[in-house]
């Protein structure tokens, strides 16, 4: 287990080192440290490194490789937190509709320029995270006003129902609005370019902070498997963890789409694959499914702007076309075998 | 002896339409008690609103104190269950799933590692039901009479009080059927414990239980010492076929097979 999961994180690195380097100028990872110790040690920059260099790397490159990461990583812990919990192996917090709460909150900033008062660009992120927040507050709520058990079935098919209504209410908006359409459809596809450092800034202590939080639940999680009722009896709290996990996995999300839009697969995939190479107990499942879907997210963004490049492909599509295959391979392939 | 458990007219249902309907009785330490019923009687869902997974109208005390004022983690300290198996299971090892009952016990400690004496405690109950050399292996490779040992163990690693058993011998062979019931009875005698078991088997109910609560359409039918409720009208009433012309029936074949 140790031997895989040292693998693992060198990947990770090895990718994220990658993901910078590459691009249509290539920067060898030697100067990519000698950039990184420049910006925040402030070393002497050695001469074979020119000041393109230095703003390919810290402008442009490694915030938005950090920033694929981060919301790789942010996605996948969620997605393993909503299988677990919902019980679920297609359950996340799409099928809850923070992803359908999102696009609402962006569509009335986007086609009807409301903004935040002091907040300007910021208000585009802050109105789609809240708006998806509040989407799947109304729906547990709901869930749990309707069965105050909140059986997982409930949750999932409140879910469904309230993330067709805020569908449609978009549709709605964007019926009424067409000149500012496409750029909502380009948001809701999720993309990470033109992002920076803010971004990361922002995101990643609150994909760390979740994360963490998440992985202090890693046993109730494992308990939680064996079905709500054992859980119980076996002094889970079941109603109130239920309610945190599932809030602290839509924030997450929430904050990830806010930023970057709508990106979908890796939260569902990468903690299944995980799962597979690792075992099913939480302690590695949560930690693991951020490393391996970080990385996995680093690779769809690099494959997205350099395969068309000038242009870029949608990073959630590109996830799906990469990551379908690799998935069937991994479950097909052990089913095969144990055959 | 004490009263440990008192059910008052409690009535508990699902969707609004109640299963149980008023039913009381008591159980002291060292006492246990076994509920027959035919299927859809109520028993497994008595059993659920004692162990406070089903909201319920009326009374249930543990120790004189009402279980409804009572803190979740307080409870499941002093109540366990042994639910039926679902059949849906993850690769955790026979080790790992035991020693989620001890959850409670480590959920508080410093970096809430299990200690030396939760290990121990997870490992006794192993042997207790022959799966010690087995503490390694995936619960998903076990049979289900193993498996379902792993949950008794489970459940004792919980150190409660009380044991609520939902048809524990299930999936279990004859032998093991014997031993588990044996085993409960010393558990609950050794500790001035206590153990109430929803059974199918008439014969293993009576093992398990001189005390004996008949359910019958969600209301208490007859509630006494084996001698006084399993009589012929009462199982007849309730089963609705001659059960005890049946087991003289299956008595006669056992002595001419001898």
């Amino acid at each position: 287990m140790r031997v895989k999961v040292i693998i693992t994180v060198t990947c990770a690195l090895a990718v994220i080192v990658l993901g910078v380097a590459f691009g249509s100028v290539w920067i060898p990872p030697g100067v990519i440290w000698e950039v990184i110790t420049y910006r925040i040690m402030g070393t002497e920059l050695p001469e074979h490194v020119s000041q393109a260099a230095v703003a390919i790397v810290w402008n442009l490159r490694l915030p938005r490789t950090l920033l694929a990461f981060v919301v790789g990583a942010a996605l996948s812990v969620s997605g393993a937190v909503m299988q677990s919990v919902l019980r679920n192996p297609l359950a996340s917090s799409y099928t809850l509709g923070v992803s359908s709460g999102a696009s609402l909150g962006a569509g009335v900033v986007i086609l009807y320029g409301v903004t935040i008062p002091l907040l300007g660009a910021m208000s585009l992120p802050l109105l789609g995270f809240a708006f998806g927040l509040g989407t799947i507050v109304l729906v547990i709520s709901f869930a749990s006003r309707i069965d105050g058990r909140m059986e997982n079935n409930t949750i999932i098919l409140t879910g469904m129902v309230f993330s067709l209504f805020v569908n449609a209410l978009t549709t709605l908006l964007s019926a009424l609005q067409r000149e500012h359409l496409q750029r909502l459809v380009l948001w809701q596809m999720g993309s990470f370019s033109m992002r920076d450092w803010q971004a990361v800034f922002i995101l990643a202590p609150i994909a760390i902070t979740g994360a963490l939080f998440v992985a202090h639940y890693n046993r109730e999680l494992d308990m939680m498997t064996f079905g709500e009722e054992q859980a119980k009896t076996m002094g889970v709290n079941l109603k109130r963890v239920k309610w945190l996990l599932l809030i602290v996995a839509a924030a997450i999300t929430g904050s990830s789409v806010a930023f970057v839009g709508v990106i979908g697969f890796v939260d569902l995939v990468a903690p299944h694959i995980v799962r597979r190479i690792f075992g099913v107990s939480h302690r590695y499942v949560v930690p693991l499914s951020a490393v391996f879907g970080g990385a996995f997210m680093v690779l769809c963004d690099l494959v997205a702007r350099t395969v068309v490049s000038p242009s870029e492909l949608p990073v959630g599509a590109v996830s799906a076309l990469v990551g379908a295959p690799f998935f069937a391979y991994i479950y097909f392939a052990r089913r095969t075998r144990s055959a | 002896m004490w009263i440990m458990l008192t059910v008052n007219n409690v009535s508990v249902g699902y969707n609004g339409v109640d299963v149980v309907k008023g039913v009381s009785f008591c159980v002291g330490d060292n006492e246990n008690l076994s509920i027959i019923g035919p299927n859809g009687c109520g028993k497994t869902t008595l059993l659920r609103a004692i162990a406070n997974i089903l909201p319920y109208k009326g009374d249930i005390d543990i120790d004189g104190k009402p279980l409804r004022g009572m803190k979740h983690k307080e409870i499941s300290l002093r109540i366990a269950m042994l639910s039926q198996l679902s059949g849906i299971y993850f690769q955790y090892s026979v080790y790992e799933t035991v020693m989620m009952g001890r959850y409670l016990h480590i959920k508080d400690k410093l970096l809430g590692l299990p200690s030396k004496e939760d290990k121990a405690c997870v490992m006794s109950c192993l042997e207790a039901v022959n799966l010690a050399s087995h503490a390694d292996r995936a619960i998903t490779e076990l049979s289900g009479g193993q498996l379902q040992r792993v949950f008794l163990a489970r459940t004792l690693a919980q150190s409660p009080d009380l044991i609520l058993l939902d048809e524990p011998t299930n999936h279990l062979d004859l032998k093991y059927q014997i031993e588990l019931i044996d085993y409960l009875k010393d558990w609950a005698e050794d500790g001035g414990r206590s153990v109430i078991g929803v059974m199918h088997d008439i014969n293993l109910a009576m093992k398990l239980s001189d005390n004996i609560m008949i359910l019958k359409g969600g209301g208490v039918k007859a509630i006494g010492k084996a001698d006084e409720v399993i009589t012929d009208s009462i199982l007849e009433d309730v089963y609705e076929i001659d059960v005890a012309g049946y087991m003289r029936q299956s008595l006669k074949r056992w002595e001419a097979i001898r």
